[in-house]
């Protein structure tokens, strides 16, 4: 019989994980105008874990991240799933991106809001593909963006305040 | 300062992003003042080169009508008319020979009630002008004299390219069955460049083709008596609705209203109707049906637009009472605070 | 580590997705709301013939999960229930204003409210 072994890596990814989960479960309390988008205040573990860890780890977190956290509210494979799991793509995709700009050009906050817009777009792109095809669904984006920059900031300061801590 | 410009790089890169998630079939809506008309165009979901390119059709074509058939503006029509005048067999110019057999066939079908060839009546009632006549209305003798010749354009014969009219009062003056052609010109164009949802309004006659999004075209029918909107239509697949209305091009003159939809039979202006909406496939036609009801009155409309094979109709008499066929009234829904009083036809 | 955490990059994006919002704003909300006249109901992807305000009337929609009822009264509009947990359709309560736009995303309904002007494509006359 085999023992799975685990590096440390991964249990830095279950802690953090776990930790982002967390957020992300409380957070699905909060009131939205559209069902299953959210401010994303977990951005501030996948912001962390990218400027401490890297983009592997950080990919890792968010991914399990959307999974478990539809697993543990019920929502796995509903809409509101799809539009997490846009949106956390579309927010990698965008981090994966800035991370290939060689120095140290983005800090936290920069990440942060970069993801925290692309995933707001990326959700907001689901749900009119996948569920109201409604030119009227636009009136929503301006605000629904304006919560993203707003709650990138905040996450984006919010890891700053942390690394500085940490340093 | 390289990083600087490769953030920039990046910058332009987001905001790609977040526009593409805006990215959507959309509504292109514009207004063209071309040829003392205003033209109201929608596209749903065409391409920038699509719009720029339905754009400049839309303004050739109607440059052209405007240039070719004018009534009395010296051009092609003009030309036209004064060969008919001689009565001998002339060579007709290209662009209007097509409108008259159209006409010609419109005319028959009608049984004379749509009848371009009366230019000369509509010439002395003063509506061969830019600007509205101020009156007085023509001379009883005058018109008696006019109508007594009987113009009309089964005195035009056509061979070949070339044409001559046996009656020398025979003038022809298009109107807006030229805007209709017009814009069947332009669909037919559009359709060629790749467009299938739009609509092209002429100065409030029109032709819609597929849809708008994930619902069919909505067309307001503007009230003939006061501000507002009488009636709306949904229109699906390819349609055209047309409206011929007395308050169109009309003066007052010693308390009387005198309009431009001159009765072929009577030489005045057409009585006991405010306005006929058309809903026919093909603008040109549609345009000569408007007219062609009009001229019948609430009497004999449902008659002329069996032998015109329209199937949609809806005639406001003077007393704002609305005939039209049942399948007319399917499609028409009421926008007036109170619902006017409606007679029902036979079917079409 | 820098003791610096806001980069210059930082900065710029920060500068660039604040001046994207006024931006989006007015793109999107070119036209001044007035009071509506009508809701468009929109079933999965497809729209039902719209309704008018002034007609008082509670209709039931069959969506993807169930049953939504939406009531409309005095030039208002507004969700009644719905089938799923949230309900936030319902709790955003009453819809009046030309371009008001709500949705039961779950049952994939949703509502917008139009005025006049926006009701038809273009003018016949």
């Amino acid at each position: 019989m085999n023992t799975l072994t685990t590096t440390t890596e991964d249990h830095r990814i279950a802690l953090l994980a776990a930790l982002a989960i967390t957020i992300h479960i409380a957070e699905s309390a909060l009131p939205s105008p559209l069902p299953g988008i959210k401010p994303g205040l977990a951005n501030i573990v996948t912001i962390a874990t990218l400027c401490l860890y890297g983009l592997r780890t950080a990919a890792w977190v968010l991914m399990l991240r959307v999974l478990a956290g539809s697993l543990l509210l019920g929502t796995f494979l509903s809409p509101t799933f799809a539009l997490s799991f846009t949106g956390a793509v579309a927010s990698l995709l965008i981090l994966s991106v800035a991370r290939l700009i060689p120095g140290k050009s983005f800090g936290p906050v920069g990440y942060s809001l970069l993801a925290a817009m692309a995933h707001m777009a990326g959700q907001f792109t689901a749900a009119y593909w996948l569920f109201i095809p409604h030119p009227a669904l636009l009136h929503l984006f301006p605000i629904l963006m304006t919560a993203a920059v707003l709650f990138g900031l905040v996450s984006g300061i919010i890891v700053a305040a942390m690394l500085k801590r940490i340093q | 300062m390289i990083q600087c410009r490769r953030v920039t790089a990046w910058l332009v890169l987001t905001t790609a992003v977040l526009l593409s998630a805006c990215s959507r079939p959309e509504l292109h809506h514009a207004q063209l003042f071309s040829m003392g008309t205003l033209v109201d165009i929608s596209l749903w979901d065409a391409s920038p080169e699509q719009v720029e390119n339905a754009e400049r059709i839309i303004q050739q074509q109607l440059q052209g009508t405007h240039n070719n058939w004018h009534a009395w503006r010296p051009g092609p029509l003009t030309e036209t008319n004064q060969q008919l005048r001689t009565g001998e067999w002339s060579i007709c110019p290209p662009v209007v020979l097509p409108l008259i057999s159209q006409a010609k066939q419109l005319y028959r079908r009608s049984n004379g009630l749509f009848n371009p060839a009366i230019g000369q009546l509509v010439s002395l009632w003063g509506f061969h002008s830019d600007t509205l006549p101020q009156g007085p209305p023509p001379e009883p003798t005058a018109i008696a004299n006019l109508i007594t010749q009987k113009p009309g354009m089964d005195a035009i014969a056509i061979n070949g390219q070339r044409i001559r009219s046996t009656n020398p009062t025979v003038q022809l003056d298009f109107g807006a069955f030229a805007k209709g052609y017009a814009i069947d010109q332009i669909i037919e164009k559009l359709v060629d460049t790749g467009i299938n949802n739009a609509i092209i309004n002429a100065g409030g006659d029109l032709r819609a083709i597929g849809r708008h999004g994930n619902r069919p075209w909505r067309i307001g029918i503007r009230n003939p008596r006061q501000a507002g909107v009488l009636a709306g239509i949904e229109l699906t697949e390819d349609e055209s609705v047309f409206t011929s209305g007395d308050y169109e091009r009309s003066y007052e003159y010693d308390g009387k209203r005198y309009h431009h939809i001159i009765d072929p039979r009577t030489g005045y202006p057409t009585q006991g109707v405010r306005s006929v909406t058309v809903i026919h496939h093909n603008a040109t036609e549609a345009d000569a049906a408007a007219t062609a009801l009009f001229v019948a009155g609430p009497r004999n409309w449902y008659q002329a637009a069996l032998q015109l094979n329209i199937k949609y109709a809806m005639l406001v008499d003077d007393k704002g009472v609305i005939h039209m066929n049942p399948a007319m009234a399917n499609r028409v829904q009421f926008e007036t605070t109170e619902s006017p009083e409606v007679i029902l036809s036979k079917k079409l | 580590m820098k003791s610096n955490l806001v980069t210059r990059a930082d900065w710029l994006i920060i500068i660039a997705s604040i001046a994207l919002l006024p931006w989006l704003y007015s793109t999107v909300w070119s036209n001044d709301p007035g009071d509506g006249d009508e809701v468009h109901i929109v079933v999965g992807g497809k729209e039902l013939p719209a309704i008018s305000l002034q007609q008082n009337q509670i209709l039931t929609i069959q969506g993807n999960i169930g049953p939504s009822t939406i009531q409309i009264a005095d030039g208002r509009v507004r969700f009644i229930s719905s089938p799923y947990q949230g309900q936030q359709c319902v709790h955003s309560g009453w819809h009046r204003h030309n371009g008001e736009f709500t949705a039961c995303l779950p049952n994939r309904i949703a509502m917008l409210v139009t005025g006049r002007t926006t009701r038809f494509d273009t003018f016949n006359y």
